[in-house]
């Protein structure tokens, strides 16, 4: 058994060899941790790494142990949405919502770097991060308003 | 009023918290995860699967393959047309040979590779082109010539209209194979219960796909059910029923045990593509840029099997005139089998690529009469009063305005000028389509005890935020806060029967049930006590039907419609093309929720961006070689990086007029009016899509020769 320290809790899974996204998804049924590409050029399956935006499709379970994991159910509730989340909210920065909780740690991410991104580097930042449906725009006010708050 | 209101869709709390629960997350006691094993060889007699080594391997408790099928064996029942899993034969490189079923997905995913198959190779073919030369390989025998629908559209005299012009341009544009490419996979989960069956599936036609599913297992009508998740995206893709019968067809061999599968990216290229395209436009038109004819040759590749394509190809006719006013018109719309996956639907089905082709000629003939491009639209664009090339009288159109609107958002700015190694460059595009012609959507309302209302519907949620847009308007018609709605479906033993949720209906046809429904509902409550559980059924249906041997009749009570202005940046060292400016223009009759609209329209644009200037699958000897969104030489979607700094756009508006489509209505014009920019920034013009760099690059070096 392998143990993770997922939002703050200590989490078994069985198997070190499993990717980081099959262990959360699968195995601890997180259904935030979600499976896009496989190969890490989506950023579906985000999850934070000691604070850093990590594709958990390219981590081991294994590798993962001994590193502070965070996922989106980790960050707000919601009766306690944590304000990136409210900004998504009030932007409309979603449609189909498959991509949002990459795109919602991975902004976390970026204001924990960069309190108040310009839009060309937030757009840079999260060029990572892939929307199919097309919701970029709202993402970025949503970013940005983050950005003129402090 | 909760009409028009922008609010947040109606469960946005569980889509920003993840908690959203798509198929891939849905579990049941005793399920059992599946694995397909694929066809290694895109054309072959299969002489057998031997899947001993599969069923003794760890964690499998079920293997099928397509001879054990029999006689349940092909979607549908049509035993000339897709088998579930290859019976006798490969069609396809990636066709299913093989399920298992395991404890787990990764026992499942290994026990699949160890299925084995003996193949009879044969000839293969994969150009519609060459599918239909004489001696080309046979996909399927009773196609012979490899076309599996031919039709034809026959409006006037077209060789009158011809001698009628001045000038006769006959072009040709080519739009390549494509792939949805969903962030959220197909996936589907099967259960049988004797002869009952229970499928949950990320699928845009639950209705549609309870028939299917019957006629193939030879069920009693009422024997399947259908339950839909929110959907990780569809864009058309997940409307045909290619995944679950197989799902099924596995999970009738566990004992009652339930089956999820859910595809990988990979495979989801091997499963249902956009239909290439090629389209040859012979236009008529006087010197003073007045069209008089257009003859249209349009050749689909269908892939291996039309399951999802006959009505598509069938609305080619259609879509590839344009929204223009002709003495004549003569189009045909050949589907040709090909040994590629199947094609399907793709946003803006087979719109994307028509309006690629006429909206790319009327910018060539532009240019070659000396005629500014939106003036050359403005004179031929289809009016109240007009016919169409159905010979059908046009109304309630508005293409002049938005066109007007997108070049108005355009020109607000001063293009930029011209540096060492960039230039500048602005097109303009117009697109109509039809809704389908057989088109019926039911919805039941129900005040329960406690005052609040449920709208029970089938329409599939795909992010396009139809239920909220739904709930408004039932809130709106009943007069109460759209708190007090809530939305139950799509599940078929509980919510009433849809069509499909594609072509962008559901705003308009749900939308008009549900008002039915309000009323009825009301009526109902007038007379009835405070706290009784009242139900009320409304129903919204309309049929239309062109002649099958000419097209002529009335398509549709009303059209699509919707523009495009781009600006784009040349960088003529490396060919890139960069979108820097984008107005959109969208008639949407009433908005239901401006927030929604809007998103959907500049959703539209960027995925546009993809067919025009990145998406292709690779074909490599009948195998796709780029399966994988890996990097850039894989297949490509927009990204961030992608996105014009200024995306803007519009929705046009009536007063008393209803709602109308919005899904898909910004995104055929993307394409030719990129190409246009280009065109007008270098002089350059493309007609095959995409616009990648290299290609730009060719371009530009042969015109400097």
């Amino acid at each position: 058994m392998i143990r993770l320290t997922v939002n703050g809790a200590a989490r078994e899974v069985s198997s070190a060899g499993a990717t980081l996204l099959a262990a959360l998804h699968d195995e601890l049924g997180l259904p935030s941790v979600r499976y896009g590409c496989g190969v890490g050029a989506c950023g579906t399956c985000t999850v934070l790494v000691d604070g850093k935006p990590m594709s958990s499709c390219l981590l081991y379970a294994g590798q993962a142990a001994g590193h502070r994991l965070v996922t989106v159910e980790g960050i707000g509730t919601p009766e306690r949405l944590h304000r990136v989340q409210q900004a998504f909210v009030d932007a409309g920065a979603f449609q189909c919502a498959y991509c949002t909780p990459g795109f919602v740690l991975a902004t976390v991410a970026l204001l924990d770097e960069n309190p108040a991104p310009t839009a060309e580097q937030a757009r840079e930042y999260l060029s990572g991060q892939l929307c199919r449906c097309g919701s970029y725009p709202n993402i970025l006010r949503a970013v940005l308003s983050l950005a003129q708050k402090r | 009023m909760a009409l028009g209101e922008p609010i947040p869709m109606l469960d946005s709390i569980a889509r920003v918290t993840g908690s959203i629960q798509y198929l891939s997350n849905l579990r049941l006691p005793g399920m059992l995860f599946g694995a397909i094993a694929r066809s290694r060889v895109p054309h072959a007699r299969l002489l057998g699967v031997d899947t001993e080594r599969a069923a003794r391997a760890p964690g499998v408790r079920a293997v099928v393959t397509g001879a054990l099928l029999a006689p349940h064996a092909f979607i549908g029942g049509n035993d000339k047309g897709q088998p579930i899993v290859a019976v006798d034969r490969v069609r396809h490189a990636g066709e299913p040979i093989a399920v298992v079923a395991a404890d787990d997905r990764a026992s499942a995913v290994a026990a699949a590779a160890l299925v084995e198959a003996r193949y009879d190779e044969r000839p293969a073919v994969f150009e519609p082109s060459a599918a239909t030369r004489p001696g080309a390989p046979v996909v399927h025998d009773d196609h012979p010539d490899n076309v599996y629908a031919h039709f034809k559209l026959r409006h006037g005299d077209l060789a009158a209209a011809f001698a009628a012009a001045d000038h006769v341009f006959e072009d040709t544009f080519t739009s390549p194979t494509a792939q949805a490419t969903s962030l959220e996979p197909h996936g589907a989960i099967a259960a049988w219960q004797g002869d009952q069956l229970t499928v949950w599936s990320g699928t845009q036609a639950p209705w549609a796909l309870r028939a299917v599913l019957q006629k193939t297992f030879g069920l009693a009508d009422g024997a399947v059910r259908v339950v839909v998740p929110p959907l990780g995206g569809g864009y058309g893709a997940k409307s045909p029923p290619f995944l679950e019968p197989l799902v099924a067809a596995i999970a009738r061999r566990t004992g009652g045990r339930p089956v999820q599968i859910v595809l990988s990216r990979a495979e989801e290229f091997v499963t249902v593509v956009k239909h290439a395209a090629t389209i040859t436009l012979k236009t008529g038109v006087r010197r003073d840029g007045t069209l008089t004819g257009r003859q249209a040759t349009v050749r689909w590749n269908g892939g291996a099997y039309a399951t999802a394509s006959q009505t598509l190809v069938e609305a080619g006719l259609v879509r590839v005139v344009g929204p223009y006013r002709f003495q004549a018109v003569h189009v045909d719309s050949i589907g040709v089998h090909t040994n590629l996956p199947p094609s399907a639907s793709y946003r803006g089905a087979m719109q994307s690529q028509t309006t690629w082709a006429h909206e790319s000629q009327m910018d060539m003939i532009a240019r070659r009469l000396g005629i500014h491009p939106v003036e050359l639209r403005r004179k031929n664009l289809l009016r109240d009063g007009d016919h169409f090339a159905t010979g059908e009288t046009m109304h309630d159109l508005h293409f002049v305005e938005c066109l007007e609107a997108a070049a108005r958002g355009l020109d607000a700015a001063p293009l930029p000028p011209r540096t060492a190694t960039k230039s500048y460059g602005r097109g303009y595009a117009v697109m109509m389509k039809n809704p389908i012609g057989t088109s019926r959507s039911q919805a039941r309302l129900r005040r329960g005890a406690d005052g609040k209302v449920t709208l029970y519907t089938s329409t599939v949620e795909m992010g396009q935020g139809a239920h909220t847009a739904l709930a408004q308007i039932a809130a709106d018609a009943l007069g109460i806060p759209v708190g007090h709605v809530r939305v139950v479906g799509p599940d078929t033993s509980e919510t009433p029967f849809d069509q499909i949720t594609v072509a962008s209906r559901s705003t308009e046809m749900m939308g008009a049930a549900v008002r039915d429904a309000a009323r009825k509902l009301k009526e109902k409550l007038a007379t009835a006590p405070p706290h009784a559980d009242v139900a009320a059924d409304g129903e919204h249906a309309t049929h239309f039907k062109l002649d099958p041997h000419t097209a002529q009749g009335v398509t549709a009570a009303d059209w699509h419609q919707g523009a495009g202005a781009a600006e784009v940046e040349v960088d003529h060292e490396t060919g890139e093309v960069r979108v820097v400016r984008y107005h959109a223009a969208a008639w949407a009759g009433r908005v239901v929720n401006r927030r929604a609209a809007e998103l959907q329209n500049l959703g539209n644009v960027v995925f546009g961006l993809g067919p025009t200037l990145m998406e292709e699958v690779v074909i490599e000897e009948g195998h796709v070689a780029n399966a994988s969104l890996y990097d850039f030489r894989d297949y490509r979607i927009p990204s961030f990086r992608d996105i014009p700094h200024a995306l803007t756009g519009e929705c046009l508006e009536a007063p008393n007029a209803q709602p109308s489509g919005l899904g898909e209505m910004t995104l055929p014009p993307v394409s030719p009016a990129v190409a246009a920019a280009v065109e007008d920034a270098t002089g350059v013009r493309i007609t095959d899509l995409p616009l990648r760099a290299d290609r730009v690059l060719r371009a530009l070096e042969e015109k400097r020769r």
